[in-house]
């Protein structure tokens, strides 16, 4: 047995569920309460919430402005046709959108709360049965195509409305997580239990934003989410999308085998542990790892502080994307703390014995999700 | 002016320089001076290619002294289309060794003269023109290299270090006793390099003779079963030191098969050459089948170089110029692609502390891995494999091509050993690149799932010279005219040499080696 | 033929195959990374262009050839001695159709892999393996020479290995390439062992001097019927492996592990090049007709069993790799029984037909993030593109309706009918066999209720749909392009009966596949015999246990003896001999202090004894 040097390999702890269920009752952050990690969390956040403003944005045009368009050629340009934007563009100097696209993908895939059950109701099929006459009647090549094929834009339609409360789900967590690096700065925020209780605060406050998506057809404005639907930001948007991106995912290309004689992936979606807090963070940047995308995305917007701190480790520049991948993780199971937290069925000082089992249920299920997820990222570094 | 002799000088005059310089030297310091020597004798050897006249199979250049006259030993050097490129090749991986040398802090002088006294050893081994002269540079070269093993070497360096010393001993007393032996037989004292005819010496006394320097040289080269030493000697060397050994001193052996062998006693040799061609296959397909069992990645491309040298006395006892000049081409593209193999195993065992093909996985991996060094490997092993489009597919085509007719069993079974070098390599490229990163063994999958490998990152400068090397390796591969052209009148002459010729003629094969017998 | 009395497109043809090899080295800045800030799609809009110049190129060529007829052109490599190895093109229709098939493909896949791999961050090495890939290919149908078509044919197995290998870090990839690229390597060392052979005793590798050589040689009985079975049997063995035919079909399987775009150009384009070698060393079988039953036999394995085990697939990659093997198998009865022509037009069918199926698998596999038929319906009503291509598709591959292989079917069956109707009943249950899979996974796939993860399938990105789109038209318009492609005696030349026949058969197979139950939790049947045998198709016969049990377990085995042979035999006998002529057993472990001593030592012993024997040789003669 050959001798590997110790200091090249490090395995962090593997809390278990009960750790993990105590840690939530007692109103603990999952991540340890270091300098370090404060600075980790906040400054990746920092990044991710530039990243996400320019998701944000480019997810909203996609939906408004290249609706159903069949070559939609510049729908990563938002509109703007300069020959330097083209440019840059051509040259792939630019934010890779087609991550965004990615989690809307992954949220539609997987299909769970509000936002998908309206998208089965009859009163979205009436409303795209409106949009979709108004829009066959000026395009030959879709009026040839609904009749054979009477899926295809309805289809399409619950794609562009994915994709735009995708938008507007990312323009309020962008807002909260630039929110967070000033409250950081000034001071306000000095700890991860406050960054915890920040986004908290952000996400409760947000709880009950509506979310709506309305088109242009042929110069007549139609709905395609009505506000009369009802949709809410945090129960139809966010949890289907903690679900769909942070906990379920999509396995990816280049670790898990898609053979269907190998049986690698689970037939029943709901199985699926694939998701960002479950993700393996040492080949990012390698083939067939989609959040390599998001990594070089951040690592465009890493603030001065964190790129600083990342020199000092490992590879310094040579391995950054990993580091901030790794950084990621502990802030989305920061992100994942606040939002347990803000979705306790009852305080969790509360007295009664039934308030206190109900809390202590839904901690057990989340906790027991988590168990498998990378918590190896949450210990400090040795 | 004495073009070969500065070859000698420079790396000669650059040791005792180093040896005798007063005062205290960093290493750092004593690296540069090598560098610089070494840097000098490539550009001379460069500046002896320019004056080389490739179209003349005879020895050029040459510069000759009286010596001990009495003892038949002269200071006689030439350089022909056989030597001229392995001493190129002894100039650039002499200088690759030295550069990739960053470590010495153990007496780093002594490292460095002994660098440069086996390069010197090593041109004015190719380059003599008397027996005896070869001789004491053969021998001179030994005692370094044995220094450098023992020396500078791994955990279990003194047993690798004491059983090459036995093993190069004996090759040395064996090939003495040839020169003498011939001395002896014949009746005179020149030590010249002429062939030697049934007129002159009983076949029998031929055999006998041409027996001792096949098995003294066959040590050398190494070849199966006498290569025992070198998969030792190679995982206990470390990388610099490999790099020569592979890249360099074992051509030594392939190039005293070519000249003093076959040069020396073509007749002999003649008869003998059936046998030869079947040690030969032996000797591919048992280097290449132990090359399968090995776990060390170093001792598995150690087997490889007992595998591909194989092919040069499959070559030789062919005896045609397509196969001598494969022999040739195969001297070099094997000196620089197992210097390159050598150069990346030392990169990964520097950065991971292991070459265990069972705990080293997804090396490839772009930020945390090696990825270059991965590319790298893939490009060192395909070449190694004989695949087209790098050096060793040319080398070992036209080592095929022109043995099959003379022994077609021979080469059938050397070319499945080729086959075979594709199984070893592509089983450590995917052992030890492909899949997860990882350094541990994968017996818990989520703990191995789960790990966080940090390994030194590898520095540009640190790839350069395996970068070189490949580059090399490629440019043989597309364009191998130029060497062809370097050597095809001295492998043609070696070829062609009368008496073999004749010899052949009577013993050997039929030109349709297919036809009935020919097969086996 | 002076080259300068040529048109610059084909003086310059040289040039063809370095259009790929050129997009490779384009690529390199970023498949390295040197570029930190940046992404790496210019590589692939680089290597597009690239690809699109061959194309434009291509067609200048076979445009001109059309009026001056074929051309050959030769440029010197490397001579040596009695070796002249030189790089010759053949410049005729067949070639360039095949050059126009390889470089259109290649360019309508690559536009496809744009949007297929749009989250891939590694996109640039994969344009810099497809334009390796598209390199060789391309070298390989336009090569004139033995060994030019070897050296790429090799290329070709560095490049799939590498792409197969292009998810490094996925378990199954890592054994996938290695197979895929050994087995390979065993055909290849097979072929190299019959080019070295031929080189020796032919002197020049063109195929047209090997030819007269052939001829000459099987006059005057030169070659012994060993040799000339032995030869024959190396020839083919390098296209039985690029073809994927039985038993060395293995790899296609596992290389669908790879991304699905090179998937496309794998299934059409590899084996089309492998097919066209076997028919340009068809004349050097002469001397063997052992080789030409083995192709027969081979052929006819392939084209049943290949056929049947695609049947059992639950794989939706798998069930159409299976495929390739089955026609390819056709391929090689139609070269063996010397019906090049047939042979050309099937490839050139199946090739763009099969491509296209794979480009809508790959449709599906990007929406439904899965391959498991059982797990598949209801994506018929929603992806139009999608489902378009799938049907014309498999309208092409299908001996049924009037598109591609139809013809190819009916002259077949028209050709085989009254010599070998044997191998024309292997045609036609071919054709009913690949009609039932492709109706059964039709099935599966697009009809029925949507399942849980098909449930949202809206089409796919443009950049996927738009290929595929061009290439449906393109296999829609295949008979006239087939047409032009083999004027004499015209593709519909067969009878009635033959037509009848086809469509019976390919008839009865959609009928079958209609019909046949479809199980989507149980893929397996309760009754025992039927299970045992949907288990041995499903698993291709055992074929990866056999192997193992045989070839690998073999090499494994003689690795393992020769390394017990080495560390104990031949290393205790070094130690044994050691220890006794160093008189201690401490001798071989020589102490590290005692290192300057012992080195001293050695110098003065052999100084000693260099002179001692001096001093002897001077008292010898003095």
């Amino acid at each position: 047995m050959p001798i590997i040097p110790a200091e090249l390999v490090h395995s962090g702890g593997m809390p278990t569920a009960a750790e993990l269920e105590a840690k939530l009752l007692a109103g603990q952050t999952l991540l340890a309460d270091t300098r370090e990690h404060l600075i980790e969390v906040v400054d990746v956040l920092k990044s991710y919430g530039e990243v996400l403003d320019a998701y944000s944005t480019n997810l909203i045009f996609q939906a408004e402005h290249q609706f159903l368009v069949p070559v939609p050629l510049f729908k990563y340009l938002d509109g703007e046709k300069s020959p330097a934007k083209i440019w840059r563009h051509l040259n792939h100097d630019r934010i890779n959108f087609e991550y965004a696209e990615y989690c809307m993908k992954a949220m539609l895939w997987h299909g769970t709360g509000g936002l998908d059950a309206y998208l089965d109701s009859a009163a979205f099929a009436e409303n795209c049965a409106v949009i979709i006459r108004r829009k066959t009647r000026r395009d030959p090549l879709l009026a040839l195509l609904h009749p054979l094929f009477s899926g295809f834009l309805i289809e399409m339609i619950r794609t562009a409305a994915t994709t735009h409360a995708l938008g507007q789900f990312w323009r309020v967590m962008s807002d909260l997580f630039l929110d967070l690096a000033r409250a950081e700065a000034d001071g306000s925020v000095a700890s991860i239990e406050a960054v915890v209780e920040f986004i908290k605060d952000g996400l409760v406050a947000a709880a009950a934003n509506p979310i709506t998506y309305g088109v242009e057809v042929a110069g007549e404005n139609l709905w395609v989410l009505p506000p009369e639907a009802g949709l809410t930001f945090l129960v139809d948007v966010a949890v289907p999308y903690v679900e769909a991106v942070f906990l379920r995912g999509l396995p990816f290309l280049g670790t898990v085998s898609f053979n269907a004689q190998a049986q690698q992936i689970s037939p029943d979606q709901a199985k699926f542990a694939y998701g960002a807090l479950f993700a393996d963070p040492l080949p990012t940047m390698g083939a067939g790892i989609p959040p390599s995308l998001l990594m070089q995305d951040m690592f465009r917007h890493l603030p001065q502080r964190l790129d600083g701190l990342y020199r000092k480790r490992t590879r310094g520049e040579g391995d950054v994307r990993v580091k901030i991948c790794m950084s990621f993780q502990k802030s989305m199971f920061c992100v994942t703390n606040a939002a347990i937290r803000g979705t306790f069925p009852h305080p969790l000082n509360s007295p009664e014995p039934a308030a206190r089992e109900a809390n202590r249920a839904y901690a057990a299920a989340w906790a027991a999700r988590l168990a498998a997820a990378r918590t190896d990222c949450l210990d400090p570094l040795p | 002016m004495p073009m070969l002799s500065i070859l000698l000088l420079i790396p000669f005059a650059g040791a005792l320089a180093l040896v005798l310089w007063p005062g205290q030297l960093p290493p750092g310091r004593l690296r540069a001076v090598a560098l610089v020597v070494l840097g000098l004798q490539l550009a001379w050897s460069l500046i002896v290619l320019a004056r080389f006249d490739p179209t003349s199979s005879a020895m050029q250049l040459q510069e000759a002294l009286p010596w001990v006259s009495g003892l038949g030993l002269e200071y006689r050097l030439g350089v022909d289309g056989l030597s001229m490129p392995l001493v190129l090749i002894n100039g650039a991986l002499t200088l690759v060794s030295a550069i990739c040398t960053r470590d010495i802090s153990q007496r780093p002088r002594i490292y460095f003269a002994l660098l440069l006294v086996i390069s010197g050893a090593v041109n004015g081994a190719f380059l003599a023109e008397n027996l005896l002269l070869f001789f004491l540079f053969y021998e001179l070269e030994l005692i370094p290299l044995w220094a450098l093993i023992s020396i500078w070497g791994g955990a279990n360096r003194a047993y690798a270090a004491t059983k090459f010393l036995i093993f190069t001993a004996v090759s040395g007393i064996l090939i003495l006793g040839a020169f003498l032996g011939l001395a002896l037989a014949t009746g005179t004292v020149d030590f010249s390099l002429t062939p030697v005819s049934s007129e002159q010496l009983a076949m029998g006394s031929q055999l006998l003779l041409l027996g001792a320097l096949l098995i003294g040289f066959g040590i050398k080269v190494p070849l199966f079963p006498f290569h025992n030493w070198l998969p030792d000697a190679h995982t206990q060397a470390s990388t610099p030191v490999s790099v020569l050994l592979a890249g360099v001193l074992l051509k030594l052996g392939t190039y005293g098969l070519l000249r003093f062998c076959l040069g020396l006693f073509p007749e002999a040799w003649a008869q003998l050459a059936p046998g030869l061609a079947i040690w030969a296959a032996v000797s591919v397909l048992f280097g290449s089948l132990a090359a399968i069992a090995q776990k060390d990645m170093k001792r598995m491309v150690a087997y490889s170089s007992v595998g591909h040298m194989g092919y040069i006395l499959l070559a030789a006892a062919a005896a045609t110029p397509v196969a001598i000049l494969g022999a040739v081409f195969q001297m070099v593209s094997h000196g620089l692609i197992s210097a390159l193999l050598f150069l990346l195993v030392g990169i990964v065992y520097r950065k991971t502390g292991t070459r265990d093909l069972t705990v080293l996985h997804g090396l490839l991996n772009p930020e945390r891995g090696l990825p270059f060094t991965g590319t790298l490997m893939i490009l060192g092993v395909m070449a190694s494999a004989g695949m087209p489009g790098m050096a060793g597919f040319i080398s070992e085509f036209m080592v095929f091509r022109g043995s099959i007719s003379a022994y077609p069993l021979a080469t059938l079974l050397s070319m499945l050993g080729s086959g075979l070098t594709a199984v070893y390599f592509l089983l450590l490229v995917n052992r030890a690149f492909f899949g997860r990163l990882a350094i541990t063994p994968a017996t818990d999958p989520v703990a191995h799932g789960r790990l966080d490998v940090r390994l030194a990152p590898v520095a540009p400068r640190e790839t350069i010279p395996a970068t070189g090397l490949a580059m090399a390796v490629v440019a043989i591969g597309l364009l191998p005219a130029g060497l062809g052209r370097l050597s095809e009148s001295t492998s043609t002459a070696i070829a062609q040499l009368p008496a073999l010729v004749s010899a052949l003629q009577l013993a050997a094969a039929p030109l349709w080696g297919l036809q009935p017998g020919g097969l086996g | 033929m002076s080259a300068s009395s040529l048109s610059l497109p084909i003086q310059l043809v040289w040039i063809i195959p370095l259009y790929g090899f050129s997009g490779m080295l384009l690529s390199l800045p970023w498949a390295a990374g040197w570029f930190k800030r940046n992404g790496p799609r210019p590589a692939a809009y680089l290597n597009l262009l690239v690809t699109l110049l061959a194309v434009i190129h291509g067609s200048l060529i076979l445009q001109q050839v059309w009026q001056l007829g074929p051309q050959h052109l030769e440029f010197p490599w490397f001579q040596a001695a009695d070796l002249d190895l030189r790089i010759g093109f053949d410049l005729s229709l067949t070639n360039l159709a095949a050059l126009e098939l390889v470089t259109g493909l290649s360019l309508l896949g690559q536009v496809y892999a744009l949007g297929y791999l749009d989250k891939e961050w590694s996109l640039a090495r994969f344009y810099a393996l497809v334009g390796f890939f598209e390199g060789a290919l391309a070298g390989v149908v336009l090569s004139s020479s033995l060994f030019m078509s070897y050296f790429l044919l090799e290329m070709l197995t560095l490049s799939t290995y590498l792409l197969v290998g292009f998810w490094y870090a996925q378990p199954l990839v890592v054994t996938a390439a290695r197979d895929a690229f050994l087995t390979k390597r065993v055909g290849d060392v097979l072929l190299l062992m019959g080019m070295v052979a031929l080189s020796a005793w032919a002197g020049s590798m063109e195929f047209q001097d090997l030819y007269v050589w052939a001829a000459e040689a099987d006059a005057s009985g030169a070659l012994t019927p060993l040799a000339g079975t032995l030869l024959g049997l190396g020839m083919i063995a390098g296209p039985m492996g690029k073809c994927a035919q039985f038993p060395m079909h293995l790899w296609l399987d596992e290389a669908m592990e790879g991304p699905n775009p090179a998937s496309i150009l794998r299934n059409s384009v590899v084996v089309t090049a492998g097919a066209l070698v076997l028919m340009k060393v068809m004349p050097l079988l002469r001397f063997s007709p052992l080789a030409t039953t083995v192709l027969l036999v081979v052929g006819t394995i392939s084209a049943l069993a290949g056929a049947l085990v695609a049947i059992a697939q639950v794989d939706i990659k798998r069930a159409f790799s299976y495929s390739t093997t089955s026609y390819l198998g056709l391929v090689f009865i139609a070269i063996a029984l010397q019906q090049p022509a047939i042979a050309l037009l099937l490839l050139f069918a199946h090739g763009l037909s099969k491509a296209l199926l794979f480009m809508s698998v790959g449709s599906i596999i990007a929406t439904t993030n899965c391959q498991d038929l059982t797990e598949l319906g209801g994506l018929g009503s929603r992806m139009p593109a999608t489902t378009s291509a799938y049907l014309v598709g498999s309208a092409g591959l299908v001996g049924l309706l009037p598109l591609g292989c139809f013809w190819c079917f009916g002259l077949l069956v028209e050709t085989f009918a009254h010599q070998q109707p044997f191998f024309a009943a292997v045609c036609l249950l071919t054709n009913a066999l690949t009609a039932f899979n492709l109706t059964r996974v039709y099935r599966h796939v697009f009809l029925g209720p949507s399942m849980p993860k098909t449930k949202r399938a809206p089409e796919v990105n443009w950049l996927m749909a738009l290929p595929m789109v061009s290439l449906t038209v393109l296999v829609a318009l295949m008979p006239a392009l087939m047409g032009r492609l083999d004027p004499v005696p015209g593709i519909a030349s067969f009878s009635l009966p033959v037509a009848i026949a086809v469509v019976s058969s390919g008839l009865v197979g959609v009928a079958g596949g209609a019909v046949a139950p479809l199980h989507k939790f149980w893929s397996r049947s309760l009754l025992q015999p039927l299970r045992v045998l949907q288990d041995l198709l499903a698993s291709d016969f055992y074929t990866d246990r056999i192997y193992r049990a045989t070839i690998v377990a073999a090499v494994a085995g003689l690795a393992r003896l020769s390394d017990w042979l080495d560390s104990r035999v031949v290393n205790g006998l070094v130690n044994g001999i050691g220890r006794l002529s160093l008189a201690s057993a401490d001798g071989l472990k020589l102490g590290v202090s005692g290192q300057l001593q012992s080195y001293l030592l050695t110098v003065v012993l052999a100084i000693v004894l260099l002179l001692a024997s001096l001093q002897w040789l001077e008292w010898l003669h003095g």
